[in-house]
Order: structure tokens, then C-alpha cells, then sequence
């Protein structure tokens, strides 16, 4: 029964790319009813605890299930999937509009699949199609080859990843036979490291950690509200949630605690300040999406799941709105350049609601998303103190970057809108900066007691702290606005890493490529013209040595080779004058004959030939053998 | 019913070439004997109990001083391979000619070369096994010879020498091994049982040696494959797809059925040996095929890279380390249904290579751009097939390539982690051949470009749709398969 929750937008979207385009509004509607189908599935599924199986064959089997923290993923991701759709029917170009919403429904169900998945097959089934859903949405404008090259560089990044998830399926299989997630709690050794790394990896690539980091800006060449899906609810959330979902089994793995908080950290602090510095809008919001899964990942590895899984719903909050916003600023300056913008003046609503969804980014109480940061901050102080620290600067940066980027979009300014958004687009917005500001309850007592998880203990002094590095943070980010210049650093391209893995990785394999496909034009083809040549000499040599050759194989093979001299000798003198003469004389030859044309019956004779010449001789020796063989 | 899979194209092929009949009438009958012949394996299928040995088995007797009989009978290993061709020849036969000459010859070959095909996979007696193995090998040597363009007669030429003398190696591994046996005997079933080499150590190795050699060449491994990119390259799209659908395929089936069944200790023995070549192959394959910037030469690469994982899957399988049966069963089961899938994947692409010469007569990608806009389906259906050759989940490449990876690891965990690899560099290729095809700017040129026409999406239709099937419901193969890994290991 829980299969109806990943495959109803799946199907739903392929029908939708099926039907064409057309009006927006009927294309809205679809999308849009799809989208709240699968969240009222989502919460069915969730209420009476759904399940689903099916017999893949050769001993395995897909299994989904539900725990309270997927449930929860697998609600918001129909929640925010219904926004952005009907954002995108309203926003974006009319052509290519259904390929581009039912790809995104599509999209939601690989992620569905992902989230409900409950072995390492599932996961892995449902964690690829989103890398082939990335692809083509990120090169949903293909004109521009530019995009689609981008798509590539998304898929194969991420699909570097994946293939840690391929290792820790194989791992998980030859250590424990199955592929349920309950089967890594039986590995243990090598077999577990492996798996606990290999999902490390697979999650990091995803979400965009440490030098997986680039792929996020390569994304940001897809539609605003594609971005929106894929960083708010898909893909890159599915990093966070895996490490999330998995913990129980990977947490008392040897270093892997350790490693999952270095890379969110080193992510969350690095990220941060390559969005501080970011002139791109969408480009600065997609560096604040790694940092922020940076802190989710940080989060995890200090032994809370579910406060990373609140990050995340309170993040897919937040981060949905600001990227639509993003996209009609950015159609509103014609550049995503944020120098170019500040609507506060033009576009009213769209500041204000896009300020709610800032503040949430920067973590100001009393939005939710400023509790679950809190909450995180907490945790890493129960690691250590250092921690704690490191993720209130992290928080300081966050804020700092949410004020530039609200500033320089939407701050004071005079300029004019080339576009403005119409009602559809500015709904929501506006719904999903009311789902910021609802999960504010998240502060309540009461609320707080009703969530399944474990929650650390925090401080008032650390609140205290973190509260006064957030209003840092504010105050640099507005300065920094003030400030804006022309040239951004080129540290803003992730810390030149981009250029690194162009210069490191990506040019010398396209060396090795072509370097290997020269080789094995020459070299490796040498074989056989080496041997046919070898014949030849052997063949000059050898003609009185012919009775005796039959009884060595390694003479056998020379005498082959000596017939494919001859053969090619023979194609040869067929290939030369025999061409001109049945170029010259087709139709003859083939009156002569009667029935085939010239060229075939060139082929014929010098094909029999050789054919009838080797098959004898094999026939011969095996004639030899039989009477040698035996006696 | 198996021996009239067989026989019906022959006697077709036999027909079209001395009637003088015309070109659409031989299409049709063409079309009408290679589905006749897919019916009747399909009636075989509906009676084949998946686990119980050979099945559907017919003897003749022939030169019973040597052992030798028509036999033909199926099991869970070669009944997919025949499906599977079965339905490309459909596919290939049915496919617009690329060049309108001598049609009805086109079609006499395309039988003949079918009934070979079919005659291979069905054969339980060794000779007629080689017999067939040597005819596939004439009947697509005229097909590229004749109807390819380009250097066609050199492509045609060093495809035929090259796994002739291939084939050579296997005719004398062949009798050295049947030579063991006592009376003679051809025949597969008793080949298996005997397991004639068992304990001998040089010579055994030897046999051994010629068969993977003879083979290798076939599939094609590294460093034997360098007939391949020509032959595809010259040969006509439909050729194309035969030959790397069914004949690439006659390379592994041998290995399984006669190197690893027949000499089952000896395989073993050599296992690791075997499984390197195909992590090369995987490897070098993708790397090779990643520098191509020729659309036919790209693809046939990938399929030394496909043929690989195959290798690998097989080479596990006979690995014979104890305590790892069920991994071994699942490289089998992957291998072969690497095999289907790549059949019906890489028969796909060369087929709407194919449709890409008739268009252009141009296989330079650097000459392509933009027609995702004029031709969509082609657009749909190739990237379907290559996000399938890939090892997209839910697609039939993902399936075969995860159970192979599975087995392995169990086996050589570091083989199968460097086999990994491969994928990356897939995708990779993949994606750069579709960005480059079909997005940014179109040359003018191309502006005339027209899409597939519904014969030819009919056709990519119904292959890609299988491709699909076994990716998101693989249990109907891998249950038909099964059956035969288990009978590998002895008695099912």
C-alpha cells in the first residue's frame, strides 16, 4: 500500500509530460491536484502506518516503510512540492511547461521512494532516479547547451557518491545477506566501515558537502523553482535524511560520528562563507544550502537524528520561498545579479514575505527554523564546547548572508521590475512564509513534548551567546549590502575548488581518454596485424615444414596465420584491381551470373575461399585428431 | 518446436535467395518466418518449468561413431538468449534497409544468419554448436561486407579472420575436450555430467585457455577487441544491432555453457585470472568509448565495457569458492540478464544509429546539436536506451549491474569496488553523447531532419518497453533464469 505514495506522483507526472503543454492554468490545476494528492497519501500512509513489499527476484526484495521521522519528510516533501508547483505553472516559460512539472512530480516520487525506502536496494533505486530527475531539469532550458552540460555535471558528481551507496549495498550483502537497513546492525568489522563510509559518501555528495560542494552552483543553471524543489524538499535534503534515518545503525561505527561532524562543520563554515561573498543570487542561496546541511550533518553526527530531520522540514520552509523569490527578482532584473536588484519599493509583497523567509534563514526567534538551529547548537555543545561555538558561528554567517541577500533584493531601492509576479506565484510564497512563521511553535512546551525524538538540553547562557553572534551576523550582513562592489572575490566560486577539480580531475581523465583511445587504435590493433605479419614470415619460411606443423598447436596457429596472409593478400588484389574491374562492370558481372550483384559476388568468391580454405584445414585437423588422438 | 525455431529460417533464407520474389514481398516474409520463429519459442517458454534441467529436447542421430546427433534442447541459460534474439531479429529484419540494393538477398542473409543465431543458443551437441557459431560468422560477414558503407570489405574482412581464428582455437578446445571422453560424445548434457578434464592439470589448462581466447574474441574482451569498432562502424544500423545484441552474446553463452559447465574445476582454478581480463574490459571499455567522438564507435565500445561486467558475473559464478553459493547465483543470474539487457539496450542504440546514417550519412557527433527540437521521439527513445546502457535504476542495465556487482564483492571485494568505476565513466559518455546530439544550437543543416518514423519507433518501442519491464519487474526473468544458475552448480 505504501508504494501508492512514490509511484501516484511518479505516474501522475509521466502523464502529465504525456499530455503536452497548454494553458497554465489546466497544467496548474494537474500539477497542483497531483502534488495534494500525494501530500493526503502522505498523511494517510503516516496515520495508519502503511507498508509495502514486492519480490524482486534472485533472492532480494524492495521493502517500505514508515518511521515517525520519514513520516515527516514524507509529508513535507508533497507540501512543498504543491507551492512550488504552482509557483512554476504561474512563473515559468510556457514551453516546455508540462515536460517541466511532471518532471518535478516525477522528482517528488523518487524522493518518496528514497524516504519510505526501508533496504539499501530501495534506497538506492529511488536515490538514482533523483540524480537522473536532477539531470533533466537542470537542463530543462536544453537550447542552451550550457544547461544540459550543467545537468551532466550534477549527475556525475552526484552519481560519484552513489557509488558509495553501491558500496555499501555490496558491503551490507557479503557481510550480512540481506539488504535491509536492520541487516547493518548485524555487519560488523571491515564489511560495516565500509557501509557506514560508503553511505557517508553517498549522502555528502547529495547534499552537497565538502568537495561535493560544486555541483550546487552548477545546479542553480535550472528554473528558480526547480532549484526550489531540489534544495527545499529533494535531493540535496536527501543527503541529511539518509545519515538521519541510518544513525541508529552507523552511529557506534568508529569514527564515522567524528567524520559526519568535521565534514558538516568544515561544510557549514566554508559554505557560509562562499555564500557571504556570493554576487549570484540563486548562487548565494545555494552555498547557504550546504551550509545549512552542513549543520544538519553536524547535527547527526553528534547523536541527534531528529533534531536534523527538524532542521531540515524547518530549512524546506524556508529555503522554498526564498529561491521563488529568488526567481522573480531575478526575472524582475533580467540577472540574477544582486547588485542589479532592491524591490522594496516595486514589488511590496514579495519583500515582505520574502523577509519572513530571510529571517527564518538567519534563525531569528521565534521562527521554527531559528529553534531547530538552536537545537543543533545545543547538541554540538553537548559534543564540546568548540563545537557549540563553531555552529553559532555558523549561525552568524547564515545570518549574515540571509540579511545581504534580503538587502540587496529586496532592500531600498528604485529599481524597476521587467516583470512583476502575478497572484499564483505571490500565494506561494505567501503559503509557504505562513509555514515559516506556523512552525514558530516549535518553541512551545507542549510541541516540543509531542515530538518522537530525543531532544539535547540547552542552556540559557548558550542561547544567550548564540543570540549575540546572530545579531553580529545581521549587522555585518546589512554593512556588507551597504558595501556591495562590483567585483566579488573569486573566492566566491567555492573557494576556486571548481576550478581545482576542472584542472585535477576532469581535464587529465579527458586526457587519459583520449590518450587510451589512441593506444588502442595503435597499439592494441597491432595484435592482429602483428600475427598476420608474423605469418607471413613464417609462411616464407615454413612452406617444406607443412606436414609437420599439423601435429603442434603452436604451429597450428601459424599455419592460420598463414592463411589469413594469404586471405589478405588475396582481399587485397580484390580490394585494388578487382574493384575497378566490378566498378567498371556491374551490371555484366551480374547478368553473368544471374542473381546477385557485382559486389556481392566478389565478396562470394573471395569469402569462399578463404572460408572453405580454413574450415578444410580445421576439418583436417580434427580428422588428424581423432585418428592420432586416440591411438 | 525448437529444431522448427531453427530450420524455419534457413529454409526461408534458402527460399528468398532462388526465388526471384520482390523486395517487399521478401520483407514480409522475412518479417512473417522471424516471427513465426519467436512464436515457437515462446511456446516453449509457456511449457518450460523454470529449475528442471534441460527441457523441450529433441535427438536426431547423425555420425553416431563420433558422438555427434542433432540435439537441441533449452534450459534457464540459453531459453532468454533465445528470446531475446528472437525478438531483435524481429526488430532488425523489420527496421527500414539503410540502402535499398538486392533486398531480397538482405533479407536470405538476415534468416540465415537468425537460424545460425537461434541454432547456437538451442544446440545441446558441441559440433553443431561450432557449426553454428562458424556460419553466424558468414552470414554477418555479407551483411557488413555487402550492405555496410564506408570501408565496408576491410571492416567485413577483419571481423570474419579475426574471430574465425578465434573460433579456430575453439574447434580444437573443442575436440581436445571431447577427445577425453570415452565412447565419444558431443553431446552438451553428458559433457556437463562427465566433466571430462576433471583432475588433469596442464592440459586441462590448455583446453581452457582456447576456449577463453576463442571467446574473448567473440564477446570482445581486452585486448581482442579491436575488430569491433570497425565492423559496427561500416556495417548497416540493423547488422549493427545483430551483432552486438546475439553474436557478442555467443562469446559469454560459450563461456558459461562450455568453460564453466564442462570444465567446471579448471574454470575455477582460473576464475580470478578471467575476472581481471573483464575488469580491463569494463574499464578500458568506458575510458576508450568516453574519447569517441563517432556516434557508432562510442556506442560499440560500451559494449566491450557491458561484455566486461558479463565476464565478471561469470567469472564469479565459477569461482567455485565455497560458502559463497548464493553470490554465485546472483552473478550468474546477473550476467545473463546482463546479456538480455544489453541485447535489447545496445540493439536499440545501433538501430537508431542506423537511423542517424540513413538521415545524414554523418556519425560525427561534433556535427549534431539541437534536435531535441525537430526529432523528439529520437530524442526519447536514445535516451531512454542510454540512460538504460548507464545502469539507471528501473531500467534493465541497473538490475543486471547491481546483482553482478553484489556477487562480486563477495567474491573479490576489490575487483568488484575498481569495477565500480566503470559506471562513473558511463555516465559520463552517456550524457556528453545525448548534450551533444540533441541540446544547444542546431546547425542549419539539421534543419531538415526528420524524426523517426513510426515503423522505426514501433520497433524501438517494443524493445525499449522490455527494457523497462525487466527494469522495474525483473522477477519474471531472473525466476527464468534461476532455474539454469542453479543447474550450474549441479542437479538444480
Amino acid at each position: 500500500m505504501l508504494w501508492a505514495l512514490p509511484l501516484f506522483p511518479a505516474l501522475a507526472g509521466l502523464a502529465l509530460w504525456a499530455s503536452g503543454d497548454g494553458s497554465r492554468l489546466r497544467l496548474g490545476l494537474l500539477a497542483g491536484g497531483a502534488a495534494a494528492g500525494t501530500l493526503l497519501l502522505a498523511v494517510l500512509a503516516a496515520a495508519q502506518g502503511w507498508q509495502g513489499g514486492f519480490a524482486w527476484g534472485a533472492g532480494l526484495a524492495l521493502h517500505l516503510a514508515l518511521t515517525p521521522l520519514s513520516a515527516a519528510v514524507a509529508i513535507t516533501v508533497p507540501a512543498v512540492a504543491l507551492a512550488v508547483l504552482i509557483f512554476a505553472a504561474a512563473h515559468e516559460d510556457a514551453r516546455g511547461l508540462a515536460r517541466l512539472l511532471g518532471l518535478m512530480l516525477i522528482f517528488c516520487g523518487a524522493m518518496l521512494l528514497t524516504v519510505t525506502a526501508a533496504d539499501l536496494l530501495t534506497l538506492l533505486i529511488g536515490w538514482e532516479i533523483m540524480g537522473f530527475c536532477s539531470w533533466a531539469l537542470i537542463g530543462h532550458h536544453w537550447r542552451d547547451r550550457a544547461n544540459m552540460a550543467s545537468g551532466r555535471y550534477a549527475f556525475v558528481t552526484t552519481r560519484l557518491g552513489d557509488l558509495g551507496l553501491f558500496l555499501a549495498l555490496m558491503a551490507t550483502w557479503s557481510g550480512a545477506g540481506a539488504l535491509d537497513y536492520a541487516a547493518l546492525g548485524r555487519l560488523d568489522g571491515v564489511p560495516l566501515a565500509l557501509a557506514a563510509f560508503g553511505i557517508l559518501i553517498a549522502a555528502g555528495a547529495k547534499a552537497g558537502q565538502g568537495p561535493f560542494a560544486p555541483w550546487l552552483f552548477r545546479a542553480m543553471d535550472g528554473p528558480s523553482s526547480v532549484s526550489a524543489l531540489l534544495h527545499a524538499a529533494t535531493m540535496v535534503a536527501a543527503g541529511a535524511y539518509l545519515l538521519a534515518r541510518l544513525h541508529p545503525w552507523l552511529a557506534d561505527v568508529p569514527g564515522w560520528s567524528g567524520a559526519v561532524i568535521e565534514l558538516g562543520l568544515f561544510t557549514a563554515l566554508a559554505s557560509g562563507a562562499v555564500a557571504v561573498m556570493q554576487g549570484h543570487a540563486k548562487k548565494l542561496l545555494a552555498g547557504s544550502t550546504s551550509a545549512q546541511l552542513g549543520l544538519m550533518f553536524v547535527a547527526v553526527g553528534a547523536g541527534y537524528p531528529g533534531v536534523a530531520v527538524v532542521h531540515l522540514v524547518t530549512h524546506a520552509a524556508f529555503k522554498a520561498p526564498l529561491f521563488l523569490s529568488a526567481g522573480i527578482a531575478g526575472d524582475a532584473a533580467g540577472t540574477y545579479r544582486l547588485r542589479e536588484m532592491g524591490y522594496m519599493r516595486a514589488l511590496p509583497w514579495t519583500a515582505g514575505l520574502t523577509a519572513l523567509a530571510a529571517l527564518a534563514l538567519a534563525a531569528v526567534p521565534p521562527l521554527g527554523a531559528a529553534w531547530s538551529k538552536e537545537q543543533i547548537a545545543a547538541a554540538a555543545m553537548h559534543e564540546s564546547l568548540l563545537l557549540g561555538l563553531a555552529v553559532m558561528v555558523a549561525g552568524a554567517l547564515s545570518a549574515a548572508y540571509a540579511a545581504r541577500f534580503w538587502f540587496l533584493a529586496y532592500g531600498p531601492g528604485n529599481a524597476v521590475p521587467k516583470a512583476r509576479p502575478h497572484w499564483p506565484e505571490i500565494a506561494a510564497l505567501g503559503a509557504l512564509a505562513l509555514a515559516c512563521t506556523a512552525l514558530g511553535l516549535l518553541w512551545l512546551g507542549p510541541v516540543q513534548a509531542a515530538l518522537p525524538m530525543r531532544l539535547p538540553e540547552g542552556g540559557s547562557l548558550e542561547i544567550g551567546a548564540s543570540l549575540a553572534l546572530l545579531a553580529v551576523g545581521l549587522l555585518a550582513g546589512l554593512t556588507l549590502a551597504r558595501r556591495e562592489t562590483a567585483t566579488e572575490p573569486h573566492a566566491a566560486d567555492w573557494l576556486g575548488l571548481p576550478a581545482l577539480i576542472g584542472r585535477g580531475i576532469v581535464r587529465p581523465f579527458e586526457r587519459l581518454a583520449t590518450l587510451a583511445a589512441r593506444l588502442d587504435d595503435s597499439v592494441l590493433d597491432a595484435i592482429p596485424r602483428g600475427a598476420a605479419l608474423g605469418a607471413r614470415t613464417v609462411a616464407r619460411g615454413g612452406r617444406r615444414a607443412w606436414g609437420a606443423m599439423q601435429a603442434d598447436q603452436g604451429l597450428i596457429n601459424a599455419a592460420v596465420w598463414q592463411v589469413a596472409a594469404m586471405t589478405r593478400a588475396l582481399a587485397r588484389l580484390g580490394a585494388g584491381p578487382g574493384e575497378t574491374l566490378s566498378d567498371g562492370l556491374p551490371e555484366g558481372a551480374a547478368r553473368i551470373t544471374g542473381r546477385t550483384g557485382a559486389d556481392v559476388r566478389r565478396l562470394q568468391t573471395g569469402l569462399s575461399h578463404h572460408y572453405y580454405a580454413i574450415f578444410g584445414i580445421g576439418a583436417a585437423l580434427a580428422i588428424l585428431f581423432l585418428i592420432f588422438g586416440k591411438a | 518446436m525448437l529444431t522448427f525455431a531453427i530450420l524455419l529460417p534457413f529454409a526461408a533464407a534458402t527460399l528468398l535467395a532462388f526465388a526471384p520474389l520482390s523486395g517487399g514481398l521478401s520483407r514480409a516474409i522475412a518479417v512473417a518466418t522471424a516471427a513465426l520463429a519467436l512464436l515457437a519459442l515462446v511456446v516453449v517458454w509457456a511449457g518450460f518449468t523454470p529449475g528442471a534441467g534441460f527441457q523441450a529436447e529433441m535427438e536426431i542421430p547423425w555420425i553416431p561413431a563420433l558422438g555427434v546427433a542433432w540435439r537441441v534442447g533449452v534450459d534457464g541459460i540459453s531459453l532468454p538468449l533465445a528470446l531475446m534474439s528472437g525478438l531483435l531479429f524481429i526488430a532488425a529484419i523489420a527496421w527500414p534497409m539503410e540502402r535499398e540494393v538486392n533486398a531480397r538477398q538482405y533479407y536470405a542473409w538476415f534468416l540465415f544468419l537468425e537460424g545460425a543465431s537461434l541454432g547456437l543458443f538451442l544446440t545441446l551437441d558441441l559440433l553443431l554448436f561450432y557449426v553454428f557459431f562458424d556460419l553466424s560468422l558468414v552470414g554477418m560477414y555479407f551483411l557488413i561486407g555487402r550492405w555496410g558503407h564506408g570501408d565496408a570489405q576491410r571492416a567485413a574482412l577483419k571481423f570474419f579472420l579475426y574471430t574465425l581464428a578465434g573460433s579456430l582455437l575453439i574447434l580444437l578446445a573443442i575436440i581436445a575436450l571431447v577427445l577425453m571422453t570415452d565412447p565419444l560424445t558431443f553431446d552438451m548434457r553428458e559433457l556437463i555430467a562427465l566433466q571430462p578434464v576433471a583432475g588433469m592439470d596442464l592440459r586441462a589448462g590448455l583446453i581452457l585457455l582456447g576456449l577463453v581466447i576463442g571467446f574473448a574474441i567473440k564477446t570482445p574482451l581486452f585486448p581482442v577487441h579491436t575488430w569491433l569498432p570497425p565492423a559496427h562502424v561500416d556495417a548497416p544500423g540493423p547488422a549493427s544491432a545483430i551483432l552486438a545484441g546475439v553474436l557478442l552474446k555467443m562469446g559469454t553463452y560459450g563461456l558459461v555453457r562450455i568453460a564453466m559447465q564442462m570444465m567446471r574445476e579448471t574454470f575455477a582454478t582460473y576464475a580470478l585470472a578471467i575476472a581481471i581480463v573483464a575488469l580491463i574490459s569494463i574499464l578500458w571499455g568506458s575510458i576508450v568509448a568516453f574519447a569517441q567522438e563517432n556516434l557508432k564507435r562510442r556506442i560499440a565500445y560500451t559494449s566491450v565495457n557491458h561484455m566486461g561486467y558479463a565476464v565478471l558475473g561469470i567469472a564469479v559464478a565459477g569461482s567455485a569458492v565455497t560458502g559463497h553459493e548464493a553470490a554465485r547465483d546472483l552473478a550468474l543470474t546477473g550476467a545473463m540478464v546482463e546479456m538480455v539487457a544489453h541485447g535489447l539496450i545496445t540493439g536499440a542504440l545501433f538501430l537508431i544509429a542506423g537511423a542517424f546514417w540513413a538521415r545524414t550519412q554523418d556519425y560525427e557527433l561534433g556535427h549534431y546539436g539541437g534536435l531535441a527540437g525537430n526529432a523528439p521521439r529520437m530524442m526519447a527513445a536514445m535516451g531512454l536506451a542510454s540512460f538504460a546502457s548507464l545502469g539507471l535504476p528501473g531500467l534493465a542495465g541497473f538490475v543486471a549491474e547491481v546483482q553482478i556487482f553484489i556477487g562480486a564483492f563477495a567474491i573479490w571485494p576489490w575487483l568488484a569496488a575498481l569495477a565500480l568505476l566503470g559506471l562513473i565513466v558511463t555516465a559520463a559518455l552517456f550524457l556528453g553523447m545525448l548534450q551533444r546530439i540533441f541540446f544547444g544550437d542546431r546547425p542549419p543543416v539539421l534543419d531538415g531532419f526528420a524524426d523517426l518514423s513510426r515503423t522505426e519507433i514501433g520497433i524501438l518501442a517494443a524493445l525499449l518497453a522490455l527494457v523497462v519491464l525487466i527494469g522495474v519487474w525483473p522477477a519474471w526473468l531472473l525466476d527464468m533464469i534461476g532455474a539454469g544458475a542453479a543447474l550450474t552448480f549441479g542437479g538444480g
